[in-house]
């Protein structure tokens, strides 16, 4: 696997200093504080609404907080503007969706080279990386497939690979197996397991028990927007 | 029903963007298309109104008296074909030798009649009363309004006849006089000829109207016959002034309709296929597939039928004033320059109607559609379209931003053409206004010269209530070119003469001196310099039956000439010929020059000539001459307020297309931002999406604009434009025009840009 990791990130790559996030009238995260470190795997795991996905938001800049910090990396998100978030997640964040959230106007090789063309890789460099990353998720062969025509555990690793592009400090997962069948879960859990035993820190939010066990070292549980506990996970078998 | 409607109005409440969106392409579309039927209609049918109110004569004859008598012409009114007559009216010509009230000297011709009323030519008494006595006079009043009762009382002294007192003002739309009297005071003029007025049974064509005419005076000796004026002639000279503007106003009609109806077909048929997923939701709830289609039908005739009304005042609201510049110095007669009624219903009712057919097809696709596959229709992933543009894109050397927009339109190749269809006739449109615009500039400033300044000096008339100048004609000619600043003069008399064969008066220019600046304006043939040769404007010439190369014979004062036409004028007064003073000299060698044009040379103080004409003579009034750029400011305006909206139609038309493609592209933008692309990027992005279909349009809309251009300015009627003025395009002008297409589709754009740059991705990205 060649992320990389020579940057030499801080220690901690996530902090979150008492968060509080409000949709008018509901609260969707409550004073949350939260510490991640490089080359740790934490997995969020709560019911429905508890404020998980929105923890992950605040993570990834896509949303910001109404109060409280979010730092990754060293840097604090809510000193950036829209496009000071974008650069950021560009370089320092690799995302994958439940829903994969691949784009079927391209195929798999170029669904992967995107993510480096938008930093200004040339067309012909990114493809070169792309096609390594797929090689090393052992999908190389159906680079110049299009998405309708992939399973949903290739759909997976390309989203995978589209994530890893520019070499992030940290990987997010938003349910990362909860379109899949089981066979194709375990396959890219495998994966997660592979990338975080090479260094590479991973935030997994997830419903699913099986994955949280398997992939993280650290369960945070989250209820009604607060962090209800945490708990350290027996490394995989 | 109710179900239905609750449906459609919530999702006009839920999709308000949409709906704002097509009321407003409905709005400006109908606009539009109702300015363009209001020209068409306003070019004819007030003429015909009136006409026919006043039950005008189809043929005004005159007959020699001499020749005829008046019981064997009133015989004619009983002849086949003869639907209605009236007559004979003794006729005579009278002589005016100075200006009087509004018209200058010259034939006036004067029918007895005991009352206006009649059969046929009921005229129509503006001013006053009719001539009952002997020593009054009825004068005719030809354009729009009424002259005011202040003129009634003014004698009129022509050459031979008693003083006549103006008793009244009246109009008639078959011209059948200038003047009226009493048919005793007509007696006392002892009329050479006397007047029959026809209405035939069938006059729609010339031929008809000459067939009728030979068949009515069958029986009346031979020769007696001097005259027969066609009403169609009277027609096609009231329309000649929006025959001008017609050309283009058709084409910009018709232009107007073409985009209209693609782009309603676009955004509606776009609202409809945006909505699939909704119309599952709809059957799964258990609507029957005729109560999906009423809903969608109901959901886009809502906004189309308020945007209809809208435009429809906007349209009537905007043509009046529109119109009223198109028919200014007319003579209109009783007619009344209006819009009418059937534009308005025929926008009420077709464009809804309109957007209903559009909405109707992808409808009833929706109504075909299973509620399992119209629920997935929205979410489900595409495959095949556009795929090799896109990933030949990616190759590039294009940011890749760029190439992503650069390949969304392959996407949807259908919703693509017809955008860029509404850009190419958008880019048509521009094309056309600036090369209309560029062609009236150039007319506008024919006869202009090098720019330096004209000053038109009039002399003075005891007619016209002004003292009269001491100075003889060449005094003052010889004074005018003697005063610092002079360079050229040209001296003009005018009068009014009779052409042999026709009966409606004609007012002849004659000029003398330096005619460069007149010749300038030939078009055809050549100044005419010689002795038996005069030039006419293109409006004279097609209504008198006239080319180039034709002889006429001039008659004034019971003198006449044979006179060669030898030079189309680029334009010209519809009743006036140019000739010069060694034509005149034939005619009346007595006459004077009433206006002297003096062009300043280059450094000269217009001001300060003036002065000095003041000085040397009271009596000379100089004036500065303030260029008349009426047709031009009429034509540019128009096709600006076309241009205008059918830009704003077209730019809605590419807002509609953005806005879907991000709505359904909402997904891929998440995620593009999730990896991310900044803000700057999404809007480059969306802009290119729409610039290469704009740069299409414009490379395909600019020969369309320019054979456009040349299809108007080929037929405009009043004007013979030279080639030199059709030539008006250039390369950076070309280049500009290319830009237009780009301009319009990134107008369109930039606001669905903006909220695509705006969009929140965690709410896209997790409400999958």
């Amino acid at each position: 696997m060649t992320t990389d990791l020579d940057n030499r990130p801080p220690r901690t790559v996530v902090r979150l200093d008492d968060v509080r996030k409000e949709y008018g009238d509901a609260t969707a995260l409550d004073g949350v504080c939260l510490e991640i470190r490089a080359g740790e795997a934490v997995a969020v795991m709560g019911p429905s609404g508890c404020g998980k996905s929105t923890l992950l938001n605040m993570v990834a800049g896509l949303d910001r907080p109404s109060s409280g910090t979010v730092q990754v990396h060293g840097q604090d998100l809510g000193a950036l503007n829209e496009t000071g978030l974008a650069l950021f997640r560009r370089r320092h964040i690799g995302m994958i969706f439940q829903f994969f959230n691949l784009i079927d106007d391209l195929p798999a090789l170029d669904n992967v080279a995107l993510a480096a063309q938008l930093t200004g890789a040339s067309a012909r460099q990114a493809r070169r990386r792309a096609l390594e990353l797929l090689d090393e998720l052992g999908i190389a062969d159906r680079k110049d497939t299009y998405p309708a025509a992939l399973s949903g555990g290739e759909r997976q690793r390309v989203a995978v690979a589209r994530a890893l592009m520019n070499r992030p400090a940290l990987l997010l997962a938003d349910e990362p197996t909860g379109a899949l069948d089981s066979r194709s879960g375990e396959q890219v859990m495998d994966l997660l397991i592979d990338l975080n035993q090479i260094g590479q820190t991973l935030l997994i939010v997830t419903h699913d028990p099986h994955l949280a066990t398997r992939c993280a070292g650290r369960l945070i549980e989250v209820a009604d927007g607060r962090v209800a506990r945490e708990s350290t996970l027996e490394p995989a078998a | 029903m109710s179900a239905v409607w609750r449906a459609a109005r919530a999702a006009v409440k839920r999709r308000r963007l949409q709906t704002c969106v097509i009321g407003l392409v409905v709005l400006c579309s109908t606009t539009t298309v109702l300015l363009g039927l209001a020209l068409l209609t306003a070019a004819s049918a007030p003429f015909d109104g009136a006409f026919s109110h006043q039950r005008g004569a189809h043929t005004v004859a005159a007959f020699d008296l001499t020749k005829a008598s008046r019981p064997q012409l009133a015989q004619t009114a009983r002849r086949p074909g003869v639907q209605a007559a009236a007559g004979p009216f003794g006729q005579a010509v009278l002589e005016m030798p100075e200006d009087w009230l509004w018209m200058s000297a010259g034939s006036l011709s004067v029918v007895g009649r005991a009352d206006p009323d009649g059969p046929v030519d009921r005229i129509r008494l503006l001013e006053g009363r009719w001539a009952t006595a002997p020593g009054e006079i009825v004068v005719s009043w030809p354009v729009d309004g009424t002259p005011g009762p202040g003129r009634l009382g003014t004698r009129l002294k022509a050459r031979g006849a008693p003083t006549l007192t103006v008793v009244g003002f009246a109009t008639s739309m078959s011209k059948s006089a200038g003047a009226w009297v009493s048919p005793e005071q007509i007696d006392q003029l002892r009329p050479a000829t006397a007047q029959m007025l026809y209405r035939f049974t069938d006059a729609a064509t010339d031929q008809q109207l000459r067939t009728g005419l030979t068949t009515a005076t069958a029986g009346l000796p031979a020769g007696s016959l001097t005259t027969a004026q066609s009403y169609l002639t009277i027609k096609r000279a009231f329309a000649a002034q929006a025959d001008a503007y017609l050309p283009f106003m058709t084409l910009f009609g018709v232009l107007g309709l073409l985009v209209s109806v693609l782009i309603v077909g676009n955004v509606v048929s776009g609202a409809v296929v945006s909505g699939h997923r909704h119309i599952g939701v709809l059957k799964s709830l258990g609507f029957t597939p005729n109560q999906v289609v009423a809903v969608y039908l109901t959901m886009v005739s809502v906004p189309a039928v308020i945007g209809c009304v809208i435009g429809t005042l906007i349209g009537n609201a905007v043509a009046a004033p529109l119109l009223r510049v198109a028919f200014s110095g007319i003579e209109t007669g009783s007619a009344s320059i209006g819009i009418g009624w059937w534009p308005s219903v025929l926008c009420l009712v077709g464009m809804p109607a309109l957007v209903v057919v559009a909405a109707l097809i992808p409808a009833v696709r929706a109504h075909r559609l299973s509620a399992a596959q119209a629920i997935t229709a929205g979410s489900a992933p595409r495959t095949g379209r556009g795929l090799r543009a896109q990933r030949r894109l990616g190759g590039t050397r294009l940011p890749r931003p760029v190439s992503l927009g650069l390949g969304q339109p392959f996407a949807r190749p259908g919703r693509s053409l017809l955008t860029m269809a509404a850009i190419v006739l958008g880019v048509a449109t521009v094309t056309l206004t600036t090369g209309l615009t560029s062609t009236m500039v150039a007319y506008g400033n024919a006869g202009k010269g090098d720019g330096t300044a004209r000053v038109d000096v009039q002399s003075g008339s005891p007619a016209a209530g002004r003292t009269a100048s001491e100075l003889s004609d060449r005094q003052i000619e010889q004074r005018l070119r003697s005063l610092p600043g002079a360079d050229r003069v040209t001296a003009r008399a005018l009068t009014k003469v009779r052409l042999a064969g026709y009966t409606q008066t004609v007012f002849a220019n004659f000029y003398r001196g330096d005619t460069q600046d007149l010749a300038s304006e030939i078009v055809k043939g050549r100044w005419p310099a010689g002795a038996g040769e005069a030039a006419a404007g293109p409006a004279f010439l097609s209504q008198h039956g006239l080319s180039v190369g034709d002889r006429v014979t001039v008659q004034l004062n019971g003198k006449q000439t044979p006179v060669t036409i030898v030079g189309e004028l680029m334009e010209g007064n519809a009743q006036a010929l140019d000739s010069n003073w060694r034509t005149l000299a034939r005619l009346d060698s007595t006459m004077q020059a009433a206006e002297y044009t003096v062009r300043l040379a280059r450094d000269a103080d217009a001001r300060r000539y003036i002065t000095a004409v003041e000085a040397t003579d009271p009596a000379l009034r100089p004036a500065l001459r303030r260029s008349d750029d009426t047709a031009t400011t009429t034509v540019v305006g128009f096709a600006s307020v076309f241009t205008v909206l059918l830009t704003v139609v077209a730019a809605l038309g590419v807002f509609n297309t953005v806005l879907l493609n991000i709505r359904e592209r909402r997904r891929d933008l998440g995620m593009l931002k999730s990896i991310g692309m900044t803000p700057r990027q999404v809007m480059t992005m969306t802009v290119s999406s729409v610039a290469a279909l704009g740069l299409a349009g414009g490379l395909l809309g600019i020969p369309l604009g320019i054979v456009a251009h040349r299809l108007v300015v080929d037929h405009v009627g009043v004007i013979s434009f030279p080639e030199s003025m059709k030539q008006v395009w250039h390369l950076p002008q070309l280049a500009a025009l290319i830009v237009a297409g780009v301009t319009i589709a990134v107008l369109g754009a930039l606001i669905p840009a903006r909220s695509a740059a705006r969009l929140t991705i965690a709410e896209v990205l997790h409400n999958e």
